[in-house]
């Protein structure tokens, strides 16, 4: 998708301009802190006494009031519209968020809204020196090699913490067929309390895996995040965990199917 | 279980159990990926099942290595036979 071209038939609409300024300015804003926050505000915060579990609770809160900022920023300055249909049963002890991943800030969003929570992060991240400190810090999960991380995950959230995963792994092609990889369904039948799927939708699509930053959608993007009912993992843990898990994947993936066609 | 044959057979019920495999699928010769469908989230499960088994850990850089039934075996076979 080109950005939109102006002729006399067709305009810039919605304020094209000023959400490319807006746009831009956000994702500089989002740098900038970012490389602050991971090279100084982390470091520094590592440094107040404490367990290694308040410690990380206190990194955890920082990234989601940072993303917060940077959510607000965005739907504030006009940039996009966001909103948020059950945010208050997100962050529970032992909760497994599921949730698709239409586009680059999904995670920003997600994290925004759920107190203190874990999620499951590329490796790469850990070779960023301006990430490394704060990903090792928040004790969020590498999400390779998949033994490692799934036994970590479950360690996670068997100690009564909340974790988020994206089970297609990597942002999705828009109207493209789901696939999700069995890992979050294997985690959450070894370890979650309780499994919460999150409802992503970007419409038009906008910062999908094939746009740039500044090819904005005409109209505006609205990001709307729906937190979908408790699914209970004790009602497929039955008998052996390579056909319990892969019986609870396809359950996952046909939720999300339902979704989408009734959208 | 310390000789091939009956680690190869104990492997043989415990696939059947753990994938609801056919049994005659499971010959030294399955490859566990291509002809198995036994992906990496499988591997796991089945290490902790063997771990239980053989009251051993599967380095999992030994396992990355296993392609074939027979390479399990002789994975199994040297970690019972080890020290």
């Amino acid at each position: 998708m080109a950005p939109p071209v102006r002729t006399a038939a067709r305009p810039f609409r919605d304020l094209y301009y000023v959400r490319l300024a807006t746009t831009g300015l956000g994702f500089l804003l989002f740098g900038v802190g970012g490389v602050l926050l991971g090279i100084v505000v982390v470091p520094l915060l590592l440094l107040v006494p404490g367990g290694s579990a308040a410690r990380r609770l206190r990194v955890r809160r920082m990234i989601q009031l940072a993303f917060r900022f940077f959510a607000s920023f965005m739907h504030h300055s006009g940039a996009i519209s966001f909103s948020v249909v059950g945010a208050e049963r997100l962050g529970r002890p032992g909760q497994l968020i599921v949730a698709n991943h239409p586009s680059l800030i999904d995670i920003v969003l997600l994290i925004a809204c759920t107190p203190a929570a874990g999620c499951v992060v590329k490796r790469e991240a850990w070779s960023n020196p301006a990430m490394v400190i704060a990903v090792t810090g928040a004790g969020y999960v590498p999400n390779a090699p998949t033994d490692v991380m799934i036994e970590r995950a479950a360690a996670l959230l068997s100690a009564g913490e909340c974790l988020i995963m994206f089970p297609e792994g990597t942002r999705t092609v828009p109207h493209a067929a789901l696939h999700f990889h069995r890992g979050a369904a294997s985690v959450a039948l070894r370890a979650a309390r309780i499994v919460t799927p999150v409802f992503i939708r970007v419409e038009p699509p906008s910062l999908t895996k094939h746009m740039h930053w500044y090819q904005l959608p005409d109209p505006r993007a609205h990001f709307a995040l729906r937190v979908g009912g408790d699914i209970d993992p004790a009602e497929f843990r039955r008998g052996p965990l390579p056909i319990a898990s892969r019986a609870f994947n396809q359950y996952l993936a046909a939720i999300y199917a339902v979704e989408a066609a009734g959208s | 279980m310390h000789d091939r044959d009956a680690i190869f057979s104990e492997l043989r019920s415990t696939l059947v159990e753990l994938f609801e495999l056919d049994p005659e699928l499971i010959t030294p010769e399955a490859r566990l990926y291509h002809d198995l469908e036994i992906d990496s989230i499988d591997a796991i499960d089945l290490m902790d099942r063997l771990r239980r088994q053989t009251g051993r850990k599967i380095a999992s850089e030994r396992f990355r290595s296993v392609r074939t039934v027979s390479d399990l075996v002789d994975t199994i076979h040297q970690l019972v036979n080890e020290s």
